[in-house]
């Protein structure tokens, strides 16, 4: 009995990995990006419903955005395979400033650091990080 | 009383090749739909479903019979018993489904099938690990108490779950009329899985949609506002054991950190549930949306 169920396992196991990698073979997933403020905005507001961004900070390549509301709230948004997702941020997160380049990490458990090249309104989005910090 | 096998069993074959099919499908109409490391995780959640049916399976079983020496009736194994007992099942179903998402505690294992931002057919076999451990299977038992063999009342609920996999797409638009008004369909069942708040909290149906109908939680699908799967925090990662667990992280947490009268709270209020009311909660998010479309307050 064990060694029928084991063999399932198995045989369910090398089912799984081929199927995803067939996924990948055959360009499933596709490449999204964020095509300028109006769409982060819009992405934005489906990421957090009720979020109004008035302010964008696209990034370079279209992966990810950092966007303020009127209230002063601030959103990472950023790639997660074929979709988007949102995190407000909050003073207990780590960001670091290198030229263009602003490093966020979320601190949440298996979620990688992002990287968003903001060029010159890098600087400025992280002072306002740490305005937030004070916050 | 016959021997039974396990139905899922002999359905997993289709069920690959028709994941397949639909990949192919996708290839040609919306590369999007599909995304290999979604993909891998939902069918990693499947197989470790099935893996933990195999421990947990037999203590279920054993509940199960143990609560059958109490019936009121003996229902005999005749073709009107099977046909009432798998209708009677998906009414369980129904009000299984509907406290998991209204009740944290069983929340914290139903999310597994809908943390993935996708809707596919790969989307279907996003089971749980931790259903033995929210205790699900106690929505079944009011069947046994009436009667139906604990064996005939498992292999109506396999039936059921098959049923329930091919739904999971968005190939299929819409059936006909008569079809869509009695039996849980595609469109019927994106509705289950969108995050628009206009379809929070509906269409709980398995089989027949016509519970949801009944009690009042059947919401239609609207043609001209694209759906967003998944839920209303996204995951954000595809790390499969936080994927599985992170509500039951969640609960935890809260749990330790709440003062004592609110702890219990934070296990069966619904999920985003806060005793200060800083967190959103679906009625939140769709009290949010009704003030901002100008629709009267419910
Ligand atoms: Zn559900
Ligand atoms: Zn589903």
């Amino acid at each position: 009995m064990i060694w029928i169920d084991l063999a399932k396992l198995g045989a369910s196991l090398i089912a799984i990995i081929g199927v995803a990698w067939l996924a990948g073979r055959m360009g499933l997933g596709g490449d999204l990006r964020i095509r300028d403020a109006d769409h982060a905005k819009v992405l934005a507001n489906e990421a957090i419903y009720g979020f109004e961004a008035t302010e964008v900070a696209l990034d370079r390549a279209g992966v990810g955005a950092l966007l303020k509301d009127a209230q002063g709230n601030q959103m990472l948004l950023r790639r997660h395979g074929a979709a988007w997702v949102g995190r407000l941020l909050d003073p207990a997160m780590e960001t670091r400033l290198d030229q263009g380049f602003l490093t966020i990490s979320t601190g949440e458990p298996g979620a990688e650091k992002v990287t968003l090249n903001l060029g010159e309104a890098a600087q400025i989005w992280a002072a306002g990080m740490r305005r937030l910090v004070r916050a | 009383m016959p021997e039974l096998p396990n139905p899922v069993d002999y359905a997993v074959p289709a069920f690959i090749l028709l994941i397949l099919v639909e990949m192919v499908w996708a290839r040609r109409n919306a590369p999007e739909k599909y995304e290999p490391k979604d993909t891998l995780s939902s069918l990693s959640f499947g197989l470790g479903n099935s893996v933990v049916g195999l421990f947990a399976g037999g203590a279920i079983f054993a509940s199960m019979l143990w609560v059958y020496q109490f019936r009121l009736a003996t229902i005999p194994w005749t073709w009107w018993a099977w046909i009432a007992c798998f209708v009677l099942d998906d009414l369980a179903y129904y009000w299984f489904h509907r406290t998991a998402h209204r009740v944290r505690w069983f929340w914290a294992s139903h999310v597994n099938h809908h943390s993935s931002q996708h809707y596919n057919l790969s989307t279907a076999l996003r089971q749980t690990w931790t259903g033995w451990l929210a205790l699900s299977f106690i929505f079944r038992l009011p069947l046994m108490l009436v009667g139906f063999h604990p064996l005939m009342v498992a292999f109506c609920g396999g039936l059921n779950l098959i049923y329930q996999f091919w739904f999971h797409t968005e190939a299929i638009k819409r059936f006909p009329r008569w079809f869509e008004a009695v039996m849980n369909t595609p469109s019927h069942h994106r509705v289950h899985h969108a995050t628009n708040p206009r379809y929070l909290d509906s269409n709980y149906a398995g089989v027949f949609i016509i519970w949801d109908r009944m009690f009042g939680s059947f919401v239609a699908e609207v043609d001209d506002e694209p759906i967003r799967y998944g839920i209303v925090k996204q995951l954000g990662t595809f790390n499969l054991l936080y994927s599985v667990f992170h509500e039951w992280i969640g609960i935890a947490k809260d749990v330790w950190n709440a003062p004592w009268k609110h702890k219990l709270s934070y296990m069966i209020r619904e999920p985003g549930w806060s005793h200060d009311g800083s967190r959103d909660t679906s009625d939140t998010i769709k009290a949010r949306w009704r003030e901002r479309e100008g629709l009267p307050v419910e």
